[in-house]
């Protein structure tokens, strides 16, 4: 995908204008009119709050919104054409919004707003995903100082979150991407980070970026590429995490596409996972993530339903992907009652690498692979919903890392499997 | 050359801002006199300047650079005689160059005659020419203007048992302008230099003249009547000449010194000056223009004063806090060069000499709306001394060759009422007149051909400003008008190259004219007009269509 059909006439000349900035602040968009406004106003706050003097940009890089997405953006502006002097703003901050080529592709949004940061030659970028309906000025802060004050080239957030959020995370995507890259980044997949313009230009120069720009996964391929080439990591302390109230809840399917397709993907393009030093942790700036415990509803039963469901029907398809071991075992759980049920770290574990494996084999068709792994995944949400249903916040994150060292401990299985050892 | 006989003469100045100490000495004394300032007058006329401002010139203790006056009817004997003013005067004249003089209307020195006599006793008849109170509590949240040497607006004074008010420094008592006597008397000072044939006053602090108990004490309805009655006389029995206020005040409140057109003729814009040299910094037109939208329109027979430096501190009194700390970051880093609430520099030092920049603040100066000002020794691009405390780093000798002292006089070096520049960048002999007079391309070459062209067209001095805004902030843009006649000035506030689109449509067909070098651009058409600019360029178009 050449760089010129993202960047589309409208948008060059947009930035043009702009001129050279010392920080952007990129929100992609499609359609999200009803979350936009309180969003860059925010962000608007927190750059004239927090770096006055610096030369700033908002810059919206939308998918197609046929709705007042950027015309809202565009009311963000500092400007004197607005003939309203602002004396709390130092300097004119231009909130520009302007169409990517192509169709609306979250990666395609990152990578427009990647290319206008190096463009404009800015050195700390941000980017704020559209339905972060909390956010708060401060949140520019806490991104964007430790890349441009302290000399770290990518910070990903770090939440305040409930003990049943974020299963898919908590249960495979940090963990797995902690133990093949050896870099215990919470959020490795996130919705509102901030990089360094040397980042922005290393990703540039790789070959692969594009292929990854076209694709949703283009947000967990920057932090590995980040990870593996050496740059220097931090986490920042956001607070808490909401959803817009108009957000759909996340299809579990959808979910696995997004977040476990681009990590299984990963494996075929960067070669550094096959060392097994233990992982390191990366710092958290602004104090630590708390885990809350406030009474939730969730439909367990459900979960434990669809498991046993999922492993009777889609027994064929597993024969193909996991071991005749693993799936003698997931047969055995499938046939246990509810008080029985364990998926026990080790098989999850076992499970997930044998589906890496047989993804990077493409066994099948890479995408049903990836739905095959939807019941189990259910599975093992059970068994951590059952396991935490007491737990106070200490426990809840010591039965998480337990689950991080089971991954780094029986990562060289991974390795074999890879090699066709096993 | 005869004087112009308009009466707005004032909207189409050019003003030089001299010292007469600094200017030229001819009694080898060391310190600069009228007679040398006179034999000065070919090369301010040379300039393309034709209306001097000069600073105070009475006699005066001295302890704020003749601010402090102890007679309003004389000249100090360092400056020579008040034949020798008038003779000057006279010179001037015959030249086409009018004179503009200072009036300190709001204070005296303690050594004034008035004020001796006012302290003697209680029952003294000039007792209440000066604000006595027995207390220093009256007119409290009065701002003190001198933060760095005042603790407060009252002084004790111990002869008198009594605290006196002053706005100023506490040997500047303020007088006391609710009593008639003293109004009447400074009219009968102004009137008696207005004989003589000065062109105008600089009316200086005016708007502290009156205080009021439950005030900020400043630009009070009282202190406008005071001034609207001087006007009115002025007009009655000099008319042509010309008030100059000197209030320091945020744009609002500066409207009512105009009036109806029946106060001041011309008022400085303090708050536009500080923001031009900020967009520069921020290369960023927002403070520039957010300023000037802030400026009310004035009445059509007045004018705004502007200017870049002057004998001051560079004051940051009229922007916010956030603007002040900027403004000391980027220009005062050394903490010595900040005295009140301002920066005591010169222009070029203030712009690290780079020749782009002081063209493009010049250009600025020359182009916006008002009359312009040049300080003394800017147009060669004098540097500045701040250790010479106060703000005396800013008036130190005109540098006019390399020779002894500079060409400013023959006195021994030590004599000299001040040390001259001697540093290898600002030092007298690396620049001065003589020097630059030899090269088409000097500073000083250049001053001459901008004030030529700015003389060449009206709409400079009484036209309408038209702000457009283009996209790219970087750039200023402008359209002046007069009559039928039309300039666009375009200016890149960046250090490195800009493109920049401008919406031109109401002035389709139109035939660009640079009004510099009198070339041909392209004509207005449908699209927006593309111009590219160098770094710190602006260009100054005549807009023609044939």
């Amino acid at each position: 995908m050449a760089e010129e059909s993202i960047l589309t006439d409208d948008f060059l000349h947009e930035l043009m204008s702009v001129g050279e900035v010392d920080l952007l602040v990129g929100v992609p968009t499609h359609n999200d009119a009803a979350t936009i406004g309180p969003i860059v106003q925010a962000i608007r706050a927190g750059l004239v709050q927090f770096f006055p003097r610096q030369r700033a940009v908002i810059l919206n890089a939308d998918g197609g919104s046929h709705d007042q997405t950027q015309e809202l953006v565009r009311a963000a502006s500092i400007t004197d054409l607005q003939h309203t002097p602002n004396p709390h703003a130092l300097r004119t901050l231009h909130s520009i919004s302007a169409r990517y080529g192509g169709g609306p592709t979250s990666g395609r949004g990152l990578y427009a707003i990647l290319a206008a940061a190096d463009l404009l030659h800015s050195s700390a970028c941000a980017v704020i995903s559209a339905d972060s309906s909390n956010i708060e000025p401060e949140w520019i802060a806490h991104l964007l100082r430790p890349v441009s004050q302290d000399g770290f080239d990518l910070v990903t957030p770090v939440y305040h979150r409930h003990k049943f959020d974020g299963l898919l995370l908590r249960n495979l995507v940090y963990p797995m991407t902690r133990a093949l890259y050896g870099k215990q980044i919470r959020e490795p997949y996130p919705s509102e980070f901030a990089f360094s313009g040397r980042l922005a230009t290393h990703l540039f120069g790789q070959d692969g970026w594009t292929a990854e720009a076209e694709q949703d996964g283009a947000r967990l391929y920057m932090t590995i590429s980040a990870i593996t080439g050496g740059f220097k990591l931090a986490q920042a302390l956001l607070g808490s995490k909401t959803r817009a109230p108009s957000s759909p809840p996340a299809d579990v399917v959808d979910a696995l596409r997004e977040g476990v397709g681009p990590l299984f993907f990963s494996l075929d393009r960067q070669p550094a996972w096959r060392t097994n030093t233990p992982s390191e942790p990366v710092p958290i700036l602004g104090g630590q993530p708390e885990v809350t415990l406030d009474p939730l509803r969730i439909n367990r039963k459900r979960l434990y339903d669809l498991f046993r469901s999922g492993v009777s029907e889609l027994a064929p398809l597993l024969s193909s992907i996991v071991s005749p071991f693993t799936l003698e075992q997931l047969q055995q759980l499938a046939s246990r009652g509810e008080e029985d049920f364990c998926y026990c770290d080790e098989l999850w574990v076992k499970t997930v690498y044998e589906f890496a494996a047989s993804y990077h084999r493409a066994v099948l068709n890479r995408d049903h692979i990836i739905q095959a792994l939807a019941p189990l995944y259910r599975g093992r949400a059970y068994t951590f919903l059952v396991e935490n249903r007491d737990a106070q916040s200490e426990e809840v994150e010591r039965n998480v890392e337990a689950l991080c060292l089971t991954f780094e401990k029986v990562k060289p299985y991974l390795g074999e499997l890879w090699d066709g050892r096993k | 050359m005869p004087l112009s006989q308009d009466p707005q003469w004032y909207k189409d100045a050019l003003i030089y801002q001299v010292h007469v100490r600094s200017f030229q000495d001819s009694s080898g004394d060391g310190i600069g006199d009228f007679r040398g300032l006179a034999q000065k007058l070919d090369y301010v006329q040379d300039l393309g300047v034709d209306t001097l401002w000069l600073m105070p010139f009475f006699p005066s203790p001295l302890r704020d650079d003749g601010y402090d006056i102890s007679d309003y009817r004389s000249v100090h004997p360092n400056y020579g005689t008040l034949d020798d003013f008038k003779g000057f005067l006279e010179a001037a004249h015959a030249r086409g160059i009018r004179v503009i003089i200072e009036m300190v209307l709001n204070h005296t020195s303690d050594q004034h005659a008035w004020f001796q006599q006012s302290r003697s006793s209680r029952e003294n008849p000039r007792r209440d020419w000066y604000v006595w109170s027995d207390k220093d509590t009256k007119y409290q949240g009065t701002r003190i203007i001198f933060l760095d040497t005042e603790l407060s607006n009252w002084a004790w004074d111990p002869v008198s048992k009594q605290y006196y008010w002053h706005r100023f420094f506490s040997h500047q008592p303020d007088l006391n302008y609710d009593n008639p006597a003293v109004r009447e008397e400074m009219w009968e000072i102004m009137r008696f230099w207005l004989r003589m044939g000065v062109d105008g006053f600089r009316l200086d602090a005016v708007p502290y003249l009156i205080e009021r108990e439950g005030t900020n004490c400043e630009n009070l309805p009282e202190t406008h009547a005071v001034i609207k009655d001087y006007r009115a006389r002025l007009d009655r029995e000099f008319p042509g000449k010309m008030f100059l206020a000197e209030a320091n005040q945020w744009p609002e409140d500066l409207g009512p010194y105009f009036s109806g057109g029946d106060e001041f003729h011309m008022a400085f814009n303090f708050p536009l000056m500080p923001r031009m040299f900020m967009g520069l910094k921020l290369e960023d037109r927002k403070p520039i223009s957010e300023i000037l939208q802030r400026t009310p329109a004035i009445p059509e027979i007045c004018q705004w004063c502007l200017f870049l430096r002057n004998h001051d501190e560079l004051t940051l009194e009229m922007v916010t806090d956030m603007e002040r700390d900027y403004m000391y970051d980027e220009y005062a880093r050394d903490r010595s060069m900040r005295l009140n609430l301002g920066i005591r520099r010169r222009l070029a030092p203030l712009l690290d000499n780079d020749r782009r920049r002081i063209e493009l603040m010049n250009g600025m100066l020359l182009s916006l709306p008002g009359t312009p000002i040049t300080y003394y020794g800017d147009e060669i691009g004098m540097g500045d001394n701040v250790n010479l405390g106060d703000r005396n780093g800013v008036r130190t000798p005109m540098q006019w060759d390399g020779g002894w002292n500079g060409g400013f006089s023959s006195a021994d070096p030590e004599k000299l009422y001040s040390p001259l520049m001697l540093n290898p960048v600002y030092g007298y002999q690396a620049v001065n007149v003589a020097s630059q007079k030899r090269f088409e391309h000097s500073l000083l070459s250049w001053m001459k051909r901008i004030l030529k062209v700015r003389k060449s067209s009206p709409v400079f001095g009484r036209g309408s400003i038209e702000f457009l805004y283009p996209a790219n902030h970087r750039v200023l843009a402008y359209i002046r008008k007069w009559g039928k006649e039309t300039i666009l000035v375009v200016n890149n506030l960046s250090s490195s190259a800009q493109a920049v689109e401008l919406d031109l449509q109401g002035y389709k067909g139109n035939i660009l004219i640079e009004m510099f070098g009198r070339n041909i651009f392209p004509r207005i058409g449908n699209l927006p007009y593309l111009l590219t600019m160098g770094p710190y360029q602006f260009y100054w178009f005549r807009l023609r269509k044939v």
